[in-house]
């Protein structure tokens, strides 16, 4: 195989490993919760026996090492033979982690290199220590049943009739004196209600009493679980009758043929019992696309959103000039059609930019677990909204705040079992994230019900920092107060923790989350918990923009960053320390000219009136002179691209239904660039 | 035959200043008319500014200003010629673009120490065609290197009017 070749398939063989990976560690994290789910265990056991497989035929022998181990204690698990513990999950979950450090040593070029250490070890003792665990559930004599494809067929071939499968395991009565008898009775009642596909232990060993008091049947019935134990409870000598669903290992029903069992299937249970596996089994196609492929059909519709305007444009320039000719309404009514077009192709190329959010929430419930064990603290974590879909560029800048606020919140925000109890709430404190669309937006809600801040705190504690002066402390408000948490250098935990509280952080959260045209927002309740808001657009690539005009330029401003628009006349402007200021209900704004803040001019041209945009970027607002207000548009965000690079002030370029061009500007840098007197203006 | 085309040059011959340049035509991607550029705050004096080229933002460089060259006033003739090279698209405003040639490679001489005020090392050489003289740019010098390291020079030392 050349060399090429090889690192084709090592990249898609990495990909499928940390996809794998991920899905090993909710899983497991989830197994923890609901040790009894028979098809997570064998979803775990699969995903571990595929990357077994996958990582032995690349060679990669520690991984197929470590993978093989676990699979072996996963199998334990899986046959009841071990019971799920935590510390079993621990050792799980450390393998995991080995294999991730593994898997990034050969994604470095590095093979599977480094020492396992002792979590083979760890793994072996689970194995070894298997007669001491504590069995789930063991019957004696019973056998798990396992379907060869023969039989699977046969019931996959039974589901699409309407049939369900069950695997009934019967017990009779210890000191039963006709087994064979009874095993009979059991197989000529069942008939009535459906087939027996496969017996455990066979047929004729039952027949012969070869057995000794439980036996193990797959069957194929219309009927449901409880109807099935009910016919076989109504034979004496029978101790216990458990009827499960057997779902086979990869259900390739597709959709069509569960709704044929639907619609064959009078049982309303069963039937929402088809549907909860429709929508959970259902597996969609995908291809793998390069993403710089998306980029540039992004651009090229783009491109097609802008001759749309330019084509209306034209026809209506036309149709001024021409009056109304019969060709003008033809060319009106394509127009039109292309712009419907374009805009549905659009929309379709967004959505194929978008992810579910459930790539960044998905490694959370691991790391939320790790964080609570660590600090002691016990937690119930609820995710919602995981399929909130949103732009790729977005996702991959979320995650980072979501870990900070997440941390936050297990740390400082709910308390120690005991103190709970004291203040008269549950144990268990709850952090719940979630994500939904809300108009134009994405909204990521993370909520705890712990402590909560108190505005007065943060207060003493950033004058105590030096931050702000008491004075400027005191005019606060509540929500002002809150905002002060954002300040770089404040921490509001008595304690530092290696988790969180080193006063880095929630300004780190603010920029992140600023720089993709979000915003923040805090709601606290002293003992009740804390719940941040966080907005995002739903793609970085196309921008609502406020368009104003300086110096016969039109230039965006994000309207993410405006806080109003005013207008106000020479007389309203005062000057402090030099700086041009203008108060706004009391409070003292920055004022600037934007020619001069862009460097395009060395003074404001003379005027009546003035119209002012505010912008607001984390603590400071500033207002920004324009000479005119052009409106609201929606914008495609271009870049200036190499030759020219990174130009303070400016974020990109977009090209107008005129086909100009109008710059975009990048509020955070035109602030920054302002200098030092903009912000201590604010602050003090 | 074969070793005859190998030995020629295709230029994209261009006024500038009132002299003659070439340009080697696998570099030129189009010529188009002057058109309305959108100026970029910040940036050096070359860099008139960004066209919508289609769809593309396409930055353009004034020749004169980034030669030191008399101004030239804009007249019908002025043409923005845009060079691809490499990664960077770019469009330069010339005076006007008068034909495209073949000169035998022979006829090319290492650039003389001085000439019309353009370092000597911009250029690539010197042709002579028809008793003409043409000047050859190399764009790979104009466009990438020193430009890149003024770029970034002027905007370290923060251009700024205010």
């Amino acid at each position: 195989m050349s060399e090429l070749d090889m690192s084709q398939y090592l990249g898609i063989f990495l990909d499928e490993a940390g996809e794998q990976l991920q899905q090993l560690d909710e899983a497991i994290v989830k197994l923890e919760q609901t040790p009894d789910d028979l098809d997570l265990l064998n979803t775990i056991f699969r995903a571990a026996h595929t990357l077994k497989g996958s990582s032995a035929s690349m060679g990669f022998n520690r991984l197929a090492t470590l993978t093989h181990r676990m699979e072996s204690v996963l199998d334990l698990l899986r046959q009841g033979k071990l019971a799920v513990s935590r510390e079993i999950i621990d050792i799980l979950l450390a393998s995991l982690d080995k294999l991730r450090v593994l898997k990034d040593s050969i994604a470095a070029g590095n093979g599977d290199e480094g020492e396992l250490g002792d979590i083979v070890a760890r793994l072996e003792a689970v194995l070894a220590g298997e007669a001491g665990a504590s069995p789930r559930d063991k019957v004696p004599g019973s056998e798990t049943l396992t379907l060869d494809d023969i039989e699977q067929n046969v019931i996959r071939a039974a589901q699409v009739k309407g049939f369900q499968a069950y695997e009934i395991r019967v017990q009779l009565e210890e000191g039963c004196q006709m087994k064979a008898a009874r095993a009979y009775l059991v197989f000529n009642n069942l008939k009535e209600a459906g087939e027996v596909i496969k017996s455990v232990p066979h047929t004729q060993d039952l027949e012969a009493e070869k057995f000794e008091d439980t036996f193990t049947l797959a069957f194929v019935s219309r009927e449901d679980a409880d109807t099935l134990a009910n016919i076989v409870k109504s034979i004496s000598e029978i101790k216990n009758v458990t009827v499960r669903p057997i779902s086979l290992d990869e259900d390739r029903l597709v959709a069509a043929e569960v709704s044929a069992l639907e619609q064959e299937n009078g049982s309303l249970a069963a039937r929402a019992k088809a549907n909860s596996k429709a929508s959970e089994q259902r597996i969609t196609q995908t291809v793998r696309v390069d993403v710089q492929r998306l980029e540039n059909l992004m651009n090229l519709v783009g491109e097609l959103v802008i001759d749309r305007t330019r084509l209306a444009e034209v026809g209506n320039g036309l149709k001024a000039r021409l009056g109304n000719e019969e060709l003008l309404e033809t060319l009106e009514e394509v127009s039109l059609h292309i712009g419907r077009i374009t805009s549905d192709l659009q929309e379709e190329i967004m959505k194929a930019r978008m992810f579910p959010i459930d790539q960044v929430f998905n490694r959370f419930p691991r790391m939320v677990r790790d964080l609570a064990r660590k600090a002691g603290k016990e937690i119930d974590f609820i995710i919602e909204g995981r399929e909130t879909e949103l732009d790729r560029t977005v996702i991959e800048e979320i995650g980072d705040p979501l870990i900070h606020l997440l941390r936050n919140a297990i740390d400082h925000g709910i308390e120690a079992p005991e103190a709970r109890l004291k203040a008269g709430k549950p144990r268990h404190g709850t952090v719940r994230l979630r994500a939904f669309h809300q108009e134009n937006q994405i909204v990521i809600t993370v909520e705890d019900d712990g402590a909560g801040m108190d505005p007065e705190k943060i207060k003493a504690r950033a004058v105590a920092k030096g931050l702000i002066s008491r004075e400027a402390a005191a005019r606060l408000g509540h929500r002002e107060a809150l905002d002060l948490i954002f300040l770089p250098g404040l921490s509001t935990s008595e304690k530092v923790t290696d988790v969180s509280g080193r006063g880095v952080g929630m300004d780190i959260v603010r920029n992140h989350i600023e720089k993709i045209n979000g915003t923040i927002d805090i709601r606290t309740t002293p003992g009740k918990g804390t719940c941040f808001t966080i907005k995002l657009p739903l793609t970085l690539a196309i921008n609502r923009s406020l368009l104003v005009q300086v110096g016969g330029r039109v230039y965006a401003f994000p309207l993410a960053n405006v806080v109003e628009i005013i207008d106000i006349t020479p007389a309203d402007i005062q000057h402090v320390h030099r700086q041009q200021v203008v108060v706004v209900r009391g409070r003292v704004l920055p004022l600037i000219y934007l020619g001069q803040a862009l460097g395009l001019a060395r003074a404001m041209p003379a005027g009546e009136n003035y119209a002012v945009v505010i912008v607001g970027l984390a603590e400071k607002q500033i207002g920004f002179i324009v000479d005119n207000l052009i409106g609201e548009q929606e914008i495609v965000i271009k870049s200036l691209g190499n030759f020219i690079g990174k130009i303070p002030g400016i974020a990109g370029a977009t090209i107008m239904g005129d086909g100009s061009v109008a710059l975009i500007l990048d509020v955070r840098s035109l602030v920054d660039n302002l200098g030092v007197e903009a912000s201590r203006e604010l602050a003090s | 035959m074969a070793t005859e085309t190998a030995a020629e040059i295709q230029l994209v011959v261009f006024q500038l200043a009132g002299e003659t340049y070439g340009v080697d035509i696998n570099h030129v991607q189009e010529i188009i008319r002057m058109q309305s550029i959108t100026q970029i705050p910040r940036t050096p004096v070359f860099i008139e500014g960004v066209i919508n080229l289609r769809g593309r933002i396409i930055p353009v460089i004034d020749l004169h200003k980034r030669f030191n060259l008399p101004r030239a006033e804009l007249t019908n003739n002025t043409r923005i010629m845009v060079v691809e090279l490499g990664q960077v698209t770019v469009g330069m405003i010339v005076d006007s673009v008068s034909e495209v040639l073949r000169l035998p490679a022979a006829s090319i001489e290492p650039p003389p120490p001085m000439i019309s005020g353009i370092d000597v090392a911009y250029l690539k050489g010197v042709g002579k065609w028809n008793e003409r003289l043409i000047i050859l740019l190399d764009l790979d010098r104009v466009l990438r290197e020193s430009e890149q390291r003024q770029l970034q020079q002027e905007i370290a030392a923060g251009v700024d009017l205010r």
